[in-house]
């Protein structure tokens, strides 16, 4: 059994604050390996140790295996943790990382080619009678056999890179007009964001729940599943909203599909901790993919089950994680997850970035943050927009949305726009409320651009007092304030 | 910072802040912004599509894809460039019938907010 002392993180933003406080619990020491965009950010300010590692394009910083592990060297860490995204499914990593002398926090690199490369993980899936979507995972990656392919099964088809993840690298063809475009595209994507052009082909299922289940392998090998996860609510097949747990399932599917999630994971000889997505619909469920890593709505599992993921998996690492076979998990109360994305959602969420002003997560009971900058902190354009996390859990479903609400209506966040108008619409909204959402729920109710409300006349007397009292006019009914909204406000 | 503003007898709390050029407030569940050098409610330039005889970078980043060239002729919604920023791809398209008038960017062309990338003179000035 090893005994880590220091562990490096290949990662950034809120996952990369994440694993610094289980560290810090644990009494370890950290090493963050950061680009140099990141030196304005919480988890800079948070390690015991940072090393910039490149420049800002992911490339040559986050992706770059050679570099990562020459900081994990000279920064004197044990281990990696990959987080997720950039190099968190990558077996060549792994493998790297092995070879350096040191621990890479995940599975082994078999289990990561096994699993992860969504082409490889079906031919399992398939081995151990996992029902499929229909579809093409061939090695020949030629656009007109692609497309040929795309035609025999069927539109609509959703075409994804292999490697890749997140919504990223991922397009749906609706017909034969545009699927060059987009297949090519999809090519392009995933070499810029997982450094492999391989896609594959899926029928699109039109009215299908997203539900995935978190599973974790002990130090023997022992595959447990942590119970579901529902993320139907996507846009552009990226996640939004998730919960724990799904309000979709019976106690038999339930059942189910937790053990065809332990089957395929203990075939892939899995260690740490994993998803298995599936795909349900009329009451059948399709295995998605298995990404082979911490997921980002982990969170959820950890509120209804009492546990902590990123522990257990650095437990795991130094063999020294065990499942008791005596606890039974059952879990409890209900949580929700949204993302907070730096986006503008008045204008169809194009990227908000600049500098952050005031930032404000307003705490209480069953409310929890995951967030990466603080006031001062620079979003920049060239990583994911998700800037932080918010959770929460109370007793049932219903209360838990009433919470979120709440919760997110407190939240403050100056300088930067974000989707959080987007979620309370979404949170509020009947088909979610009832929890009959399927994975078009977003483009069949939300389009993409918010109707911006107008002002009310109360907001903008607020307005137009805050900025006389900012502007030092105490409360402002004795300036001479240039501004427009003056006159209209003294008149109140 | 925390203000209050009283109106009818009743303080109402926010939260404000200017932030370059622009008003933040955050007032009963909702943040919202003004451009205080003009009063009017800030709106970023560009726009998905952007004005109608020119393609706007609705956001900072990287041009990826080039789809037309100058002289060809174009009709509302096809697509004439792609970009990237935080690695995802946008395909920007043109909202009105014409010909490419200018084309202003490169592939790897680092691009800012708002900038007018492809010029189009629309098909009724023929």
């Amino acid at each position: 059994m090893k005994k880590f002392t220091r562990i490096a993180i290949a990662n950034r933003g809120e996952v990369a604050v994440r694993i610094i406080k289980a560290c810090e619990e644990m009494g370890i020491e950290t090493v963050l390996l950061h680009s140099e965009a990141d030196i304005n950010s919480r988890a800079f300010r948070m390690a015991t140790k940072t090393i910039c590692i490149g420049p800002a394009p992911t490339a040559e910083s986050y992706l770059n295996i050679q570099a990562n592990i020459n900081g994990a060297l000279a920064g004197g860490a044990q281990a990696i943790h990959p987080g997720f995204g950039f190099l968190s499914e990558n077996a060549d990593f792994a493998e790297a990382v092995g070879k350096a002398g040191l621990t890479f926090i995940g599975p082994s690199p078999e289990a990561i080619r096994a699993l992860g490369d969504k082409v490889h993980c079906k031919e399992l899936a398939k081995q151990a009678g996992l029902p499929l979507v229909p579809g093409y995972q061939g090695e020949n990656q030629d656009v007109e056999h692609l497309i040929q392919q795309a035609e025999q099964i069927g539109y609509p088809v959703i075409v994804k890179a292999a490697a890749g993840g997140g919504g990223r690298g991922m397009k749906l063809l609706k017909s034969s007009t545009d699927a060059r475009e987009l297949i090519e595209s999809a090519q392009r994507e995933g070499q810029s964001a997982f450094g492999s052009p391989k896609v594959f082909l899926e029928k699109y299922l039109d009215r299908a729940k997203h539900i995935e289940f978190q599973v974790f392998g002990d130090s023997t090998g022992n595959v447990q599943h942590f119970f579901d996860r529902e993320c139907s609510v996507q846009r552009r097949h990226q996640k939004i909203i998730e919960e724990a747990t799904s309000p979709s399932l019976t106690d038999e599917l339930r059942r189910r599909m937790g053990e065809a999630a332990c089957a395929i994971a203990t075939l892939g000889k899995y260690k740490g901790a994993g998803t298995v997505e599936f795909l349900l619909q009329d009451g059948e469920f399709y295995l998605l993919e298995v990404n082979t890593r911490l997921q980002v709505e982990h969170p959820v599992t950890e509120e209804v089950l009492g546990v902590d993921l990123v522990k257990m998996q650095i437990l795991t690492a130094q063999g020294d994680y065990v499942h008791d076979a005596k606890q039974i998990r059952v879990p409890r109360g209900h949580s929700i997850e949204c993302r907070i994305y730096a986006e503008n959602p008045f204008l169809g969420g194009v990227p908000s970035t600049g500098l952050l002003g005031h930032v404000e997560w307003p705490e209480g009971p069953g409310r929890r943050y995951e967030y990466g900058f603080d006031a001062n902190d620079t979003i920049t354009p060239f990583y994911d927009p998700m800037i932080a996390k918010v959770i929460v859990w109370d007793e049932s479903r219903p209360r838990a949305i009433q919470k979120m609400i709440r919760v997110l209506k407190d939240s403050v966040v100056f300088g930067v726009h974000t989707n959080i108008p987007y979620l309370i619409e979404i949170l509020s909204h009947k088909e979610f409320v009832m929890g009959t959402m399927t994975t078009r729920f977003i483009e069949t109710y939300f389009g993409e651009s918010l109707k911006e409300p107008t002002l009310t006349d109360i907001e903008k007397t607020v307005a137009a007092g805050a900025l006389l009292q900012l502007r030092g006019g105490a409360n402002g009914a004795s300036t001479t304030s240039s501004s427009p909204w003056a006159s209209y406000w003294r008149g109140i | 910072m925390e203000v209050k503003v009283r109106i009818d007898g009743v303080d109402h709390k926010a939260q404000a802040q200017l932030i370059q050029g622009t008003l933040w407030v955050h007032y009963n569940g909702r943040v919202f912004t003004q451009d205080v050098s003009t009063g009017r409610k800030s709106r970023k330039k560009g726009g998905a599509g952007g004005s109608s005889d020119q393609v706007m970078a609705p956001m900072p980043g990287k041009i990826t894809k080039l789809l037309v060239t100058v002289g060809a002729a174009i009709e509302p919604g096809q697509a004439v460039l792609v970009m990237e920023a935080m690695k995802m791809e946008y395909t920007l398209k043109a909202e009105i019938a014409g010909t490419v008038d200018s084309i202003n960017c490169a592939v790897g062309d680092q691009v800012a907010l708002g900038k007018a990338l492809v010029k189009i003179k629309p098909a009724s000035d023929k």
